[in-house]
């Protein structure tokens, strides 16, 4: 098989895998080497389904002896199978690489034959790069479970980022779904990973020169929408994975309906809205302050479809609102809905020489769309409406003003809603937007 | 209304600074010699560039007032946004007035428009790491034309120089007609002869179908969203994007 055969299956196998990034790591380049890594990640391209393209993500091999239920590549699916030889992933990551098409590689694989064989390659694929070719751009290397942490601390010693996916955010899924798979073999290794992570950093505190384990830290994927779990049992998970094995990323993946096995629910679209949701309320646990029972509990076990997760819980939060601008905390500010980082910072550090107003915040760039209805510039309350919690909410969902019908009437796919109607799984104006930018 | 006019070089923009404090007149606008506007009420001005009064101003602003306002300022000189220059002068005289304090001043005119400008110019300069494509044409050069919105090729020269220091690249800005040649030592900025450019249109690189191959292939057709693509990846790119032709 030639290589643009091999490069495209393996390139479709490895699809669903969602982490791209190429952050975290800033790994120098050597004398006469080639690549480095930069810290705040490098896209290169985008695909058409708007997905950034950072590395070149492909599996080893697609032959798989696994028969995962929710898995385009399990033993029982009819789809063509190939495998590159680690040479020829050197290759193809060397020529992309100098071409600038590529910030690195992330390398996955399918089984093939054992979970330490197929690691075994993938490590020999690693070594060539980094060893032979000097290369030392961002690699992503993804754990088979059950391999022997032998081979994966080497794996980590050559990688800057590695990860071992979760897959199914419970163990009854993972029971019903990839019965060949636990969740003690999935656990286990990122125990290991993030204690030696820990380990390594200790050593580099005293010894400048030890060498690196996994700079960019690890992170995990889970499949959205192919069991029966609540938007809760997902967020709270996550944040344990962040605040127990200190992990960078959990990526959310939308099922997309790859079979017809009556066990996984039959969807005509991958549920893409709940996962646009579960990665704003992850932002909210990471950057935001924000914990997992605060955005939802045993009454409201999943996220409303309406309203994004922080304007969510700043209705139903009313009484601690509004809040003055030019007072406020910088943790409070950014529970504002429609303040993220960037304008909570630069409002700390202009009212510092000026007092701020409405107009003020304008200038600075502050999207005052649905932040109006929870601040108030100088005790001045910009919505002249009460409080009130309901009143609120109708107009977050609705948009409020004249011309947001007319932006929502230029859109075809947009009806008008009247206040009280329930609408049905659609998108405010807001979520357009915010699902372009990924900014809450 | 006083119009100043110097040679469109940072050191010329510098000197005009140095002139609106020890010169005849302070000027109502700034511009790069080109953009030649002139009304008969006007009395113009013409800034010779002088290296020394530059530096004097350049350290002064880092003296008096940061670092981040003299990067603030180099950035937003090279969005070649209309106006800038005006922007730039009247932010660094408000600057040498406040201190280091003037970053601060958020919704002052001057200050938001060379902040924009400036910030333009860094969105730009990162996204092109990622989007600029070399090709590998005979003698293993590898060779990568663009042609940014801003005037962005000393900002980006830099990072290549550090990941790509192994082989001979030629980065291409083909709009203003400027090139960063790295010859494996060392980087110089330059016009380009047009020999690599019809070389370019005439060789075959097999990469480039491969690369395309994997572009189409990684994509899940179920979610196929051209408006996402186009907001991370503006068309304007698109004419140098191998993946994209």
């Amino acid at each position: 098989m030639d290589l643009q055969k091999k490069l495209e299956i393996l390139s479709a196998a490895a699809k669903y895998d969602v982490s791209c990034s190429s952050s975290g790591s800033n790994r120098k380049n050597t004398k006469g080497g080639l690549g480095n890594a930069a810290s705040c990640g490098i896209c290169h391209s985008w695909s058409d389904d708007g997905r950034c393209i950072s590395l070149l993500k492909i599996l080893l091999s697609n032959y798989c002896i696994y028969d995962c239920a929710y898995c385009v590549n399990r033993a029982s699916n009819d789809v063509p199978r190939a495998a590159f030889t680690p040479q020829e992933v050197a290759n193809l990551t060397i020529n992309f690489y100098r071409r600038n098409y590529i910030e690195g590689l992330f390398l996955s694989s399918a089984v093939t034959k054992n979970p330490n064989h197929t690691m075994e390659l993938m490590y020999e694929s690693i070594r060539l790069l980094r060893q032979d070719f000097k290369f030392n751009g961002y690699i992503h290397v993804k754990v088979i479970p059950g391999a022997d942490f032998s081979l994966i601390e080497a794996v980590g010693k050559l990688a800057d980022r590695i990860s071992v996916n979760i897959e199914l955010p419970s163990e009854k899924g993972l029971k019903l779904l990839a019965p060949q798979k636990d969740k003690q073999s999935i656990i286990r290794p990122m125990n290991f990973i993030s204690s030696k992570i820990d380990e390594r950093k200790e050593e580099r505190k005293v010894f400048k020169s030890a060498p690196l384990f996994v700079p960019g830290g690890q992170s995990t994927q889970l499949i959205v929408g192919a069991t029966q779990d609540h938007d809760i049992n997902i967020l709270r998970l996550s944040e344990n994975l962040y605040k127990k094995y200190k992990l960078k990323r959990v990526y959310y993946s939308a099922y997309v309906p790859v079979s017809k096995n009556p066990l996984l629910p039959d969807l005509k679209t991958p549920p893409l809205l709940r996962e646009h949701r579960l990665y704003q309320a992850d932002w909210l646990l990471r950057f935001y302050g924000f914990s997992a029972n605060e955005l939802l509990d045993e009454h409201n076990p999943n996220f409303d479809t309406k309203l994004d997760p922080k304007a969510n819980w700043a209705v139903n939060n009313i009484s601690l609102f509004p809040v003055e601008v030019n007072r406020a905390e910088y943790e409070m500010l950014l529970r504002v809905p429609g303040i993220g980082v960037r304008s909570a910072k630069k409002i700390i550090m202009a009212r510092k020489v000026k007092s701020l107003s409405f107009d003020d915040l304008k200038k600075l760039g502050v999207v005052l769309k649905r932040a109006r209805f929870f601040i108030t510039c100088n005790g001045k309350y910009f919505f002249n409406h009460d409080m009130d919690q309901f009143l609120i909410k109708q107009n977050l969902i609705n948009g409020w003003e004249a011309n947001d019908w007319e932006i929502i009437g230029k859109n075809q796919e947009w009806e008008q809603i009247s206040i009280f109607s329930l609408i049905p799984e659609k998108p405010t104006l807001q979520d357009r937007i915010m699902s372009i930018t990924g900014e809450i | 209304m006083v119009n100043y006019y110097y040679d469109g070089t940072f050191d010329g923009l510098l000197t005009s600074v140095y002139e609106s404090y020890y010169g005849i007149a302070l000027p109502d606008r700034v511009f790069r010699t080109k953009n030649i506007q002139q009304s008969i009420w006007d009395k113009n001005i013409d800034i010779v560039t002088d290296s020394e009064k530059a530096s004097k101003v350049y350290e002064a602003i880092c003296k008096k007032i940061s670092y981040d306002a003299l990067r603030n300022a180099y950035h937003a000189y090279l969005s070649e946004l209309d106006d800038i220059d005006t922007y730039i002068l009247k932010y660094l005289r408000f600057g040498f007035k406040m201190g280091k304090s003037v970053d601060l001043y958020l919704t002052s005119e001057e200050v938001l428009k060379v902040h924009s400008a400036a910030k333009k110019v860094r969105t730009e300069s990162h996204l092109l790491l990622g989007l600029l494509r070399f090709k590998k044409l005979k003698g293993d050069i590898y060779y990568a034309p663009y042609s940014p919105v801003h005037n962005i090729t000393f900002l980006i020269s830099g990072h290549f120089v550090r990941r790509l220091s192994d082989q001979f690249w030629v980065i291409h800005d083909t709009k203003r007609s400027l090139a960063a040649v790295y010859n494996k030592v060392e980087c110089v900025f330059t016009d380009l002869p047009t020999e690599l450019q019809y070389q370019s249109a005439t060789t075959d690189d097999e990469f480039e179908s491969l690369w395309k191959k994997y572009f189409n292939s990684i994509c899940i057709k179920d979610r196929v969203n051209p408006k996402l693509q186009k907001h991370n990846m503006p068309a304007r790119y698109w004419k140098y994007l191998v993946e994209k032709q």
